[in-house]
């Protein structure tokens, strides 16, 4: 089975981010980089597939120069290789803009799953799967909290807010993820020393028969016109007990509808 | 001068700083009071590869170095989580073996301690000998192809988790007491031990040994001649000394870590304590001493691994002394810092005392550090 795994760099969740003055998009110089969290889980439920039933794992990424570190890391986890969609025209590009450029590479690689975090970290748009889906003319399972795969079809528990759905599509198809689905592995010390050595194929817009202003700043559907940080939170409601703080602990939870 | 650690070399640090924490301090402090092993810590981290990157490739281990251990014994500590017998097994043994074993020491035990799945403990402190090793009494008698081994050994770590131990004994070669190295198994007859009661918040256990005519084959002496066992006793002092020096930077380095957590909330006087320059600048003189004996652990660990022995040795000897004073500061400064609650084991410092107390003494004693400093840097006359 061949597996393509999308992995996304981002700003690390635990320190604070920022949006550009000048442009409005995620400040990708300033906070450390990482893989997308989620994108780990997919990585793992990738790599069980392949230890189940055989086949290849290549992650894809689109990014900047700098991805590549994180792609290094990503493979150290245990993926085959990866495919690395580099241009200098891409930063700034919008979801469709991005699922364009996610489809052509994925169509070179001609994938039986592709499999992907249910969110980045820094975008939270939720519908690059749906995306790639549309243009692929495969079937989108997002969501999933298991994964299970059987001849030419792949089953999904989705998550849901009451429960889960089952669901079955044929195959190829894109599944995403949530972290309920596993416990990503930590990378061995022969995976680091293995993954310097894994073959990472760079491809430009030109290799895909992208134009460059399909994409990017450029060819954006939408934009971020204007950016303000949420005010601090204020004060709150602060109970000093007097011997009646149970009681006024209470009644503040049931004026705020907890109780 | 590079400064840098390679990618890969990062890489491990994030893993096994990750991994630890997922452990954490409680689990530690757990496992000791309850008289328990970190045992699942340790398999998690052998499985990953982790205990033995040092260890050969062709022998399942990592084929790093002393870099790469120092790196896994720094961040597990930093975690909280110290294991001393990473000093002993891999550090010690691990490199005696690989450098000095013969070729049947070399495959039947270097497997075992590239995955952590066997362990190797480290015997040369005798009661009546001390920091003095020319007093070994531990001898080892030919008897036909055998030997059979005598005496007594103290402080030994780990012997109940280990499979062997690597002892420090002497043999009479040419008319003279020379020291010989040999693997004994913990369950040889005549091998007895006890354990000794310590002061020390820790899961590995110090024991008293004796062995009482304990036979072994010809194949336990290390190198498979008496000749092989000094320089494969100096082999494993340098790993010894690197080690155990980058376990207290990652002990200093988990103390700093909360006790400036700590005083970036805790307010008492309206602001947070650390705007207090009396709480705060202690936390600094700490911090300086620690990055001090970080880099001189770096120095230490990267001669060692470019086959710089005698280099290494002043290093190693400069980055223990530097270490452990720096962790004994940290770990003092850091329940300072926290008041009352720096003595609770809610807060996870105090937790810490014996164990950093105990690296001013051993594996060597700071005196005896000076010692070396003083005849062989600064060229003083030998005092003892
Ligand atoms: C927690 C712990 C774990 C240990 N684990 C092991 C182990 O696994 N294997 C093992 O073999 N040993 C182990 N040891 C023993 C340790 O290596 C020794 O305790 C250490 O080498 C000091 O030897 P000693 O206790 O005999 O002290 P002594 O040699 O009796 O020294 C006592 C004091 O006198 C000072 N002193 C001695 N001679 C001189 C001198 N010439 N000049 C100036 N000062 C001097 C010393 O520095 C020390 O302060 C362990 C000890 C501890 C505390």
């Amino acid at each position: 089975m061949k597996i393509v795994v999308l992995v996304k760099q981002v700003p690390d969740s635990g320190v604070e981010r920022t949006l550009r003055v000048d442009d409005n998009t995620v400040d990708r110089g300033s906070a450390g980089n990482v893989i997308n969290e989620m994108d780990e889980y997919a990585i793992e439920e990738a790599l069980r597939l392949r230890e189940a039933h055989g086949g290849e794992v290549t992650l894809l990424t689109m990014g900047p120069e700098k991805a590549a570190e994180s792609i290094r890391k990503a493979l150290s986890m245990g993926p085959d290789g990866a495919v690395h969609v580099l241009d200098d025209a891409l930063p700034g590009s919008c979801a469709p803009a991005t699922s364009k450029v996610l489809a052509a590479a994925l169509t070179t690689l001609e994938p039986d799953l592709v499999l992907c975090g249910s969110e980045s970290t820094d975008g939270r748009v939720q519908v690059i799967p749906h995306m790639l889906a549309e243009r692929l003319g495969i079937a989108a399972l997002t969501g999933a909290r298991k994964l299970t795969v059987d001849a030419d079809a792949v089953t999904i528990e989705r998550q849901t807010e009451e429960g889960y759905e089952v669901i079955r599509a044929a195959t190829p198809a894109i599944v995403s993820v949530w972290d309920t689905i596993n416990e990503p592995r930590y990378p061995s010390f022969k995976g680091i020393k293995a993954a310097k050595k894994k073959p990472v194929r760079t491809l430009s817009l030109a290799d895909l028969g992208i134009a460059a202003d399909e994409v990017g700043t450029a060819g954006a559907t939408s934009e971020v016109v204007s950016h303000s940080r949420r005010p601090p939170r204020s004060g709150g409601a602060k109970i000093t007990d007097e011997g009646d703080g149970g009681v006024r602990l209470v009644e503040f939870l049931a004026t705020e509808k907890f109780v | 001068m590079d400064f840098d650690h390679t990618p890969e070399q990062e890489q491990l640090r994030d893993a096994v700083r990750a991994l630890g924490r997922r452990y954490g301090h409680p689990y530690f402090v757990a496992k000791a009071k309850a008289g328990e092993h970190t045992t699942e810590l340790w398999a998690e981290a052998g499985r990953l590869g982790y205990l033995g990157v040092n260890i050969p490739a062709a022998y399942g281990g990592g084929g790093g170095g002393i870099t790469e251990l120092a790196i896994v014994g720094e961040e597990l500590a930093a975690a909280g989580c110290p294991l001393l017998l990473l000093v002993v097994s891999p550090a010690i043994a691990g490199t005696i073996l690989a450098r000095h074993g013969t070729g049947d020491q070399r495959d039947r035990f270097l497997p075992g301690l590239a995955t952590g799945a066997e362990k190797i403990v480290f015997a040369i402190t005798e009661p009546e000998a001390g920091s003095n090793f020319h007093r070994l009494a531990t001898v080892a008698r030919r008897d036909g192809t055998d030997w059979l081994l005598s005496g007594r050994k103290c402080f030994i770590s780990g012997v109940d988790e280990a499979q062997h131990v690597l002892v420090v004994a002497r043999v009479e070669a040419s008319g003279r007491l020379r020291p010989a190295l040999f693997l004994v198994p913990t369950d040889a007859p005549g091998l007895t031990r006890s354990p000794l009661a310590m002061e020390i918040v820790s899961p590995e256990r110090q024991w008293l040994l004796y062995f009482d005519d304990v036979r072994l084959p010809a194949g336990a002496l290390i190198g498979g001649d008496p000749q092989a066992s000094l320089p494969a006793l100096f082999a494993g002092l340098n790993p010894e000394r690197i080690t155990v020096a980058a376990m207290g930077a990652g002990t200093a380095r988990y103390a700093l870590d909360r006790a400036s957590a700590y005083a970036a909330t805790r307010s008492v006087w309206g602001r947070p304590i650390g705007a207090h320059q009396g709480v705060a600048h202690p936390l600094a003189h700490a911090a300086i001493q620690l990055e001090l004996a970080r880099l001189m652990i770096g120095k230490a660990a990267a001669l060692y691994d470019a086959g710089r022995d005698l280099e290494a040795g002043v290093a190693a000897n400069l980055a223990k002394y530097a270490s452990s004073e720096a962790a004994t500061l940290a770990v003092d400064t850091a329940i300072q810092v926290h008041g009352g609650n720096g003595m609770t084991t809610e807060y996870g410092v105090a937790t810490l005392l014996g164990g950093v107390r105990a690296g001013r003494l051993a594996p060597i004693s700071r005196e005896m550090i000076l010692n070396f400093v003083a005849q062989h840097v600064l060229g003083q006359e030998k005092s003892y």
